[in-house]
């Protein structure tokens, strides 16, 4: 019972000096160099020697170590290496065993001899010698260590600071600062120590004005404008400083209705659609007795700002999508069926507890919301508000989906990330609580982010052509939430990300300068993780190059939305000629071939007028079309049409890995293919010679991860180290732990799904 | 038009799917030559509400209806007029505009019937269920003369040639083709392929005139060691006469798979001592391994109910060094059953918020999940054990072929390729007699006959299941698949009619129909897989988690109009390889006249290739 109820907890700094490390006591066998790489501000915290790692169910695989804890990571160091060595992307800032601190959901210390167990938490207290610590990540993996040749004081001492490390109690104990804060030092230029703040990347991050400008032109958005009021955020603490507005309502005007809404965040514009309508998102009036007038006057200047003075149409959010709890409740479901139940009992119900998760359920949720938002702007032609409580979690997912759907800019990778950087950065979504960074708070712990990407990952699957970027990219950008230095995931607010860089820069003596903030590179800075070549795993072979979309004259020359010409399209296929136009000829002599189905398709715009709703119609018109992949991309919403992220939720599973399959061999051979067309038309430039570039350049500026070789038109059979899990491996990822005969499953299937520390931190066994 | 026309007819008999994927681009060389070859063939015309059916070589309207009414499911009633052959159903509406159509062979009915009595309009409503996963409903007038038949009554009729007497339109049907599919199998090819006959393995010649086994091929492969007399003893202990033969031999190895039906053990377990051997020449042709594995498709329980039958399965002390392993696999009557519900949850909507539990009640995934683990753990023993192994189930023609065809999938590339796959459905499904006719019920109207079972439908399913988790290893695609399923029930060629190779033989139908081959090997290049690579001693060993196993959507729901075909990979790809034939084709000309000027100018630096490359001055 003592460790129930919250304490106040000691910060970092205080807990730092009584740990010591344990090496004195186990000199005698010599450890060479088994050390930890540290980062710049990373300090070891504690360490213990003779650590078993647990790689697969036998135990003769395991990896004999070092397991370190800095203040940014869980380390295990090892001189073997794996049995089975699969290709695994090297990531910059963590090696092949590394667990970052805010990667780890839950450190549970057992002790197998005396039947016990420990879920521990900051600042706690073990009574017995832990023989196993096992952490739970958050991203779905499930990492063992043992303790059996250890010291037992150093491992009770190692898995105390790693429970105590990875609950920081403050932002600023967020390894991000130390990180970001070292470079400051003993440094003057302009990039520090290779931060790159965003200046030398295609991705706006939306901090300026010019930024939005640019928004404003691509788009079209000639009746609205950027709004500075908020600069300092005197106005609204969760708003950017930045945002747009309808050019009709003054600044003085906005000031004025500010106080009425949830946080002051005045409504904010986040796209216009080639039509003009604009989408809008907006936090509730809080005020019931001005929420009329606000209203009216909000929505009447955003009519004004439509060519055709259309009036606005409200979406609430609230209403019609599950609230944050309901999907962190999914989500926590889902990886009960995906990692922590053993493999064999949840194959055995693996579709219906798949349903009750509820997880899927949620994501054709959102997208189908998605779809009726693009309607009232596609078809009805309308501006359209999210209405949401305080803005900042259902509208981030809806307002991207809409503006994925619509514009191929956002398909592109630099385009996405700049969505993103406007839709939820800048926006003001709670990452820091939604992350759960602090582990503070669980009731604000929600996986909103990775249901967006799963959301993109379903129309990515559905048009695999149209994106850009690839699932690994997507994939790799969730676990990016969980290595804190990135500007993008470690804040809930653009305000909060200043103060917190002010405190911190001046109890470090650091001096900002001109900056706002301190540098935290933001993850689109992809080479703070990744070398080039293993970013080009996020080029997507498949990619339907972009039309340009740039200012013409003045004249804005937007995306389009043809539907034809270009045949790229994924409906096309097997369609009789005369079908592509909509309709069927009888003199059509490919007519009879095929199948019933097309014919309905063309026909069903016929029928069921009666009976459907418009958006319904809307959505059956589109499917009777061929689709543009650089046009609107609805995505099919039938059950059956969306599936499960194998690539992220299954990836570590090892009973779930298809060897030498899965959807990247197809990949493979895709990425030669590209690569060998990017290779003419290198040769082709040469010899018009616009470009210079010498042949035997084009290896290293080739944009595929797999490369043609020098036998060309012989594709090479895929390496074999390609699996369905690939670049991932489940290989040491995923234990499953079986505690003295009893699955941990079993031991949680009582009360809850997913270890809550409460319930835990008490039971003794 | 006469030309046009005839490259329809053909272009006709592809499947009525939607996912008809790879047919809008690329060059389609057959096509000239099936227009030459159409031209020949003799044309009808028949003109029954305006719009024209071209029809089939033989074949004929048998009647027309005006005034019928389709109710679709999805659009509500359709009117328009119902024309009735000898091989199709074809619907046209006449109330609207595009005009919709409905043309189905008459092979896939398997049950049309009356719904309810004729209202005061005299309209009467008739029901049609399909093999392949839809319901028809028409509504139509009851003549007004009694005498007169309705064009159901026809309907019937030719929907069920077998149960009037009268035969197939497969024997009708005379199209000919470039390539005689007929000659796509031959077993000694096939068996030399594998390096057989050799030291160890000997092709008999017992069963030459079907006498030993009415449902085995002609040609068998047995241990030398074993005489033609002991197998007819053999023949005896085995169910139906199925002996233990060789299926597949590995290159290296020398495992063998072989197939057999269920001992005839019995209560009183009776021994065969020729059995014995056999089991055990079997073993001893593979010096690697001193052991044999026998895979009894059966679930343990079921397998030794058929003790009370007569059946039964090898015990271990009659077979020393045999391990039998129960794959749990279940009868014909379960899997008919499971697709009845699937059927059920599939057709005609689907049930948005409980698809996925709907799903699993149907246990379709799970049958599918048991025949692929049952194949995999063959391939297993065979490829990583070295390992011999005898594979049966009761009878040996429906389990069997499952998991021995499946594992040779597994193990030999060669069957990953087009024409590999034929050879392969050839001889593990119809020289080993599987009994199409019964399973699949050809023009018979006993609907309720306890023999159909979608037996062949589970395995093809299974094949696309593994061409999913491996997109790059088979050379066909998907509409590969759906077309031979099509044809399955179609009765237009005559590849899957009768019950064993004796009878087809018998019936001479390679004589008398066209071979699905022909009509396939004709227009390869629509079923080719462009993802395809083709690595020759690579074994398949797909993951048989109901994780990665999914609906066939693209086959089972393909009648939802909701449905949109996917398979978008491929089709990019097509680009892309047509984009990189124009790069290259515009580099060389570039090279040519880079080289030509070279050579005019005298060239004085002949080393580096980019140095000699100048601008292009009238490239545009």
């Amino acid at each position: 019972m003592m460790f129930s109820g919250k304490q106040t907890k000691p910060t970092f700094k205080s807990y730092l000096p009584p740990l010591q490390t344990d090496l004195k006591k186990s000199p005698q066998l010599p450890i060479k160099k088994l050390e930890a790489k540290l980062l710049p501000g990373e300090i070891i915290v504690n360490e213990a020697n003779f650590v078993r790692k647990c790689i697969g169910s036998e135990s003769q695989d395991d990896l004999w170590g070092k397991l370190v804890c800095t203040n940014f990571k869980v380390s295990f160091i090892s001189h073997n290496s794996l049995p089975r060595k699969r290709f695994q992307c090297t990531h910059r800032l963590l090696g092949e065993h590394d667990i970052p601190l805010a990667c780890v959901e839950q450190v549970v210390t057992v002790n197998d001899l005396k039947g016990k167990q420990k879920i521990l938490g900051s600042n706690q207290k073990l009574k017995f010698n832990p023989t196993e610590l096992i952490l739970y990540c958050k991203d779905f993996r499930i990492i063992r260590f043992r303790f059996d040749e250890a010291g037992p004081e150093s491992a009770k001492k190692v898995c105390l600071a790693i429970a105590h490390y990875s609950h920081p109690a403050d932002p600023q104990l967020l390894f991000g600062f130390e990180y970001v804060g070292k470079r400051y030092h003993g440094s003057t230029g302009d990039r520090v120590n290779g931060v790159d703040p965003g200046g030398g990347m295609q991705t706006p991050l939306f901090d300026c004005s010019s930024d939005w400008d640019r928004e404003i032109k691509r788009t079209g958005a000639s009746e609205w404008r950027v709004c500075t009021i908020n600069q300092g955020y005197f106005i609204s603490p969760s708003l950017p400083e930045f945002f747009v507005v309808p050019v009709s309502l003054a600044d003085q005007d906005l000031k004025q209705y500010a106080c009425f809404f949830y946080s002051q965040r005045i409504p904010l514009w986040c796209w216009n659609h080639p039509s003009g309508s604009a989408l809008v998102r907006m936090s509730n009036i809080s005020d019931p007795q001005q929420q009329r007038k606000v209203e009216q006057r909000i929505s009447s200047a955003i009519t004004k700002s439509h060519p055709l003075r259309s009036d606005v149409f409200k979406s609430d959010l609230d209403k019609n999508l599950p609230n944050i709890q309901d999907i962190q409740a999914a989500l926590l479901k889902l990886r009960q069926i995906c990692v922590i139940d053993p493999f064999e009992e949840s194959e055995e119900k693996w579709l219906s507890s798949l349903e009750s998760s509820r997880w899927m359920e949620y994501v054709r949720t959102f997208l189908r919301h998605a779809v009726e938002v693009v309607y009232m702007l596609e078809s009805r032609n309308v501006p359209v508000i999210l209405l949401e409580n305080e803005d900042r979690d259902l509208s981030c997912v809806i307002s991207c989906l809409v503006q994925l759907m619509c514009d191929p800019h956002c398909r592109s990778l630099h385009g996405f990330q700049g969505l993103i950087q406007k839709e939820w950065v800048m926006a003001g979504h709670r990452f820091l609580d939604r992350c759960n960074h602090l582990k503070k708070n669980d009731k604000e712990e929600s996986p909103l982010f990775l249901l967006f990407l799963d959301c993109v990952w379903q129309l990515w699957n559905q048009y695999p052509a149209a994106f850009e970027f690839t699932e690994v990219y997507l994939a790799v950008l969730g676990d990016s939430m969980w290595v804190p230095i990135f500007s993008t995931f470690l804040f809930n607010c653009p305000r909060q990300r200043a103060e917190n860089s002010r405190d911190f820069a001046s109890s470090k003596s650091i001096h900002l300068g001109q900056d706002q903030a301190l540098r935290f590179p933001p993850v689109w800075d992809w080479s703070q993780q990744f070398s080039l070549k293993d970013q080009t795993l996020f080029n997507n072979p498949l990619y339907v190059g972009k039309i340009a979309t740039c200012v013409q004259n003045g004249t804005v020359k937007t995306f389009t939305h043809r539907r034809s010409k270009k045949n790229y399209s994924s409906t096309l296929r097997g369609l009789p000629s005369a079908l592509r136009n909509g309709s069927l000829g009888p003199n059509d002599t490919l007519a009879r071939r095929n199948s019933l189905v097309l014919r309905l398709r063309s026909d069903l715009s016929q029928v069921r007028e009666q009976q459907e709703t418009p958006s319904e119609r809307f959505i059956r018109d589109y499917f009777s079309h061929p689709v543009d992949l650089q046009g609107l991309l609805l995505p099919q919403l039938l059950p059956s049409h969306l599936s499960v992220w194998k690539l992220y939720f299954l990836r570590w599973v090892p009973e779930a890995q298809i060897p030498q399959g899965g959807p990247i061999t197809a990949f493979h051979k895709l990425s030669v293919l590209t690569d060998e067309i990017e290779m003419l038309q290198s040769q082709l430039r040469q010899y018009k010679g616009a470009g210079s570039t010498p042949n035997n350049l084009h290896a290293e500026h080739s944009k595929m991860y797999f490369k043609v070789t020098s036998t060309p038109h012989q594709t090479p059979s895929p390496p074999e180290y390609l699996s369905s899990s690939f670049p991932f491996s489940p290989v040491g990822n995923l234990c499953r732990p079986g505690i003295l005969g009893t699955p941990l499953s079993k031991f949680l299937n009582g009360a809850k799904i997913w270890l809550s520390t409460e319930t835990l931190a008490n039971e003794t066994f | 038009m006469e030309e046009s026309g005839s490259v329809d007819s053909v272009e006709s008999l592809c499947s009525s799917t939607t996912t008809r994927s790879d047919r809008s681009s690329g060059p389609r060389v057959s096509d000239t030559e099936l227009r030459s070859k159409g031209k020949a063939t003799e044309r009808i015309y028949k003109d029954p509400s305006k719009g024209e059916l071209p029809l089939l070589p033989e074949e004929l309207v048998q009647d027309s209806a005006k005034d019928v009414t389709y109710i679709c499911p999805f659009l509500g009633p359709v009117r328009g007029s119902l024309t009735v052959t000898n091989y199709r159903l074809f619907f046209r509406s006449t109330d609207r505009e595009p005009v919709f159509q409905l043309d189905l062979p008459l092979g896939v009915l398997s049950r049309v019937e009356k719904i309810g009595a004729a209202t005061s309009r005299g309209d009467v409503s008739y029901g049609l269920v399909c093999k392949d996963m839809r319901n028809l409903r028409f509504v139509h007038k009851e003549p007004e003369d009694s005498l007169k038949k309705s064009v159901f009554e026809v309907l019937m009729k030719f929907a069920f040639p077998v149960s009037n007497n009268m035969s197939l339109f497969a024997f009708e049907y005379k199209q000919v083709f470039p390539e005689n599919g007929w000659k796509v199998y031959d077993p000694l090819a096939e068996y030399k392929r594998q390096g057989l006959p050799n030291e160890s393995w000997r092709i008999s010649k017992v069963n030459d005139h079907y006498e030993l086994c009415d449902s085995y091929p002609a040609a068998l492969f047995v241990p030398v060691t074993i005489t033609d007399e002991e197998l007819r003893r053999v023949s005896s202990f085995r169910a139906k006469g199925r002996i233990p033969v060789l299926s597949w031999i590995h290159p290296e190895s020398q495992a063998a798979v072989v197939r057999a039906s269920q001992t005839m053990v019995g209560q009183n377990g009776r021994r065969c001592k020729e059995d014995e051997k056999l089991l055990q020449a079997i073993m001893d042709a593979n010096a690697q391994s001193h052991k044999l594995f026998i895979f009894d498709a059966r679930p343990s329980v079921n397998a030794a109910a058929n003790k009370m039958k007569g059946g039964g399965f090898e015990s271990e002390d009659a077979y020393q060094n045999a391990e039998l392993v129960f794959l749990d696999i279940h009868n014909i009557h379960v899997m008919r059953e499971s697709l009845r519900k699937l059927k059920e949850v599939v057709y005609p909507n689907i049930e948005d918020s409980h698809w996925l539990s709907n799903i699993e009640s149907t246990h379709w995934l799970e049958h599918i999940k048991l025949i692929l683990a049952g194949a995999l753990r063959i391939a297993d023993k065979v490829e990583s054990g070295k390992t011999s192994v005898v594979v049966h189930c009761s009878d040996g023609w429906d389990r069997t072929p499952q998991l021995t065809s499946l594992a040779l999938i597994m193990l030999d590339s060669h069957y990953r390729t087009i024409r590999g796959f034929q050879i392969l459905l050839e001889k593990e499904w119809l020289s080993f007699g599987h009994r199409f006719q019964q399973r699949v019920g050809h023009g018979d109207k006993n609907h309720t006959d306890a023999d159909r079972s979608p037996i062949f439908l589970q395995f093809i399913d299974c094949v696309w299941q593994m061409t999913r988790q491996f997109p790059a290893a088979f050379e066909f695609n998907e509409y590969f698949l759906i077309t031979i399923l099509d044809h399955l029930y179609s009765c237009l060629f005559g590849t899957f009619l009768c019950n064993s190779e004796q009878q087809r033989l018998k019936e001479e139908v390679p004589k008398h129909t066209v071979s699905l081959w022909s009509f396939v090997n004709s227009q390869l290049e629509e079923f080719v897989n462009p993802l395809y690579v083709h690595y020759p001693s690579h074994v398949l060993f797909p993951t048989v988690g109901i994780r990665h196993l999914q609906l066939w959507v693209t086959y089972y729901i393909r009648w939802n109009p909701r449905m949109r075909p996917q398979e978008p990979v491929h089709q990019r790809y097509k680009e892309l390889l047509a984009k990189r034939a124009e790069l290259q084709k515009r580099v060389e000309e570039l090279q040519r006249e880079a080289a030509n000027r070279t050579a005019t100018s005298s060239s004085e630096r002949p080393g580096s290739p980019t140095r000699s490359i100048t601008p292009v001055q009238t490239f545009v």
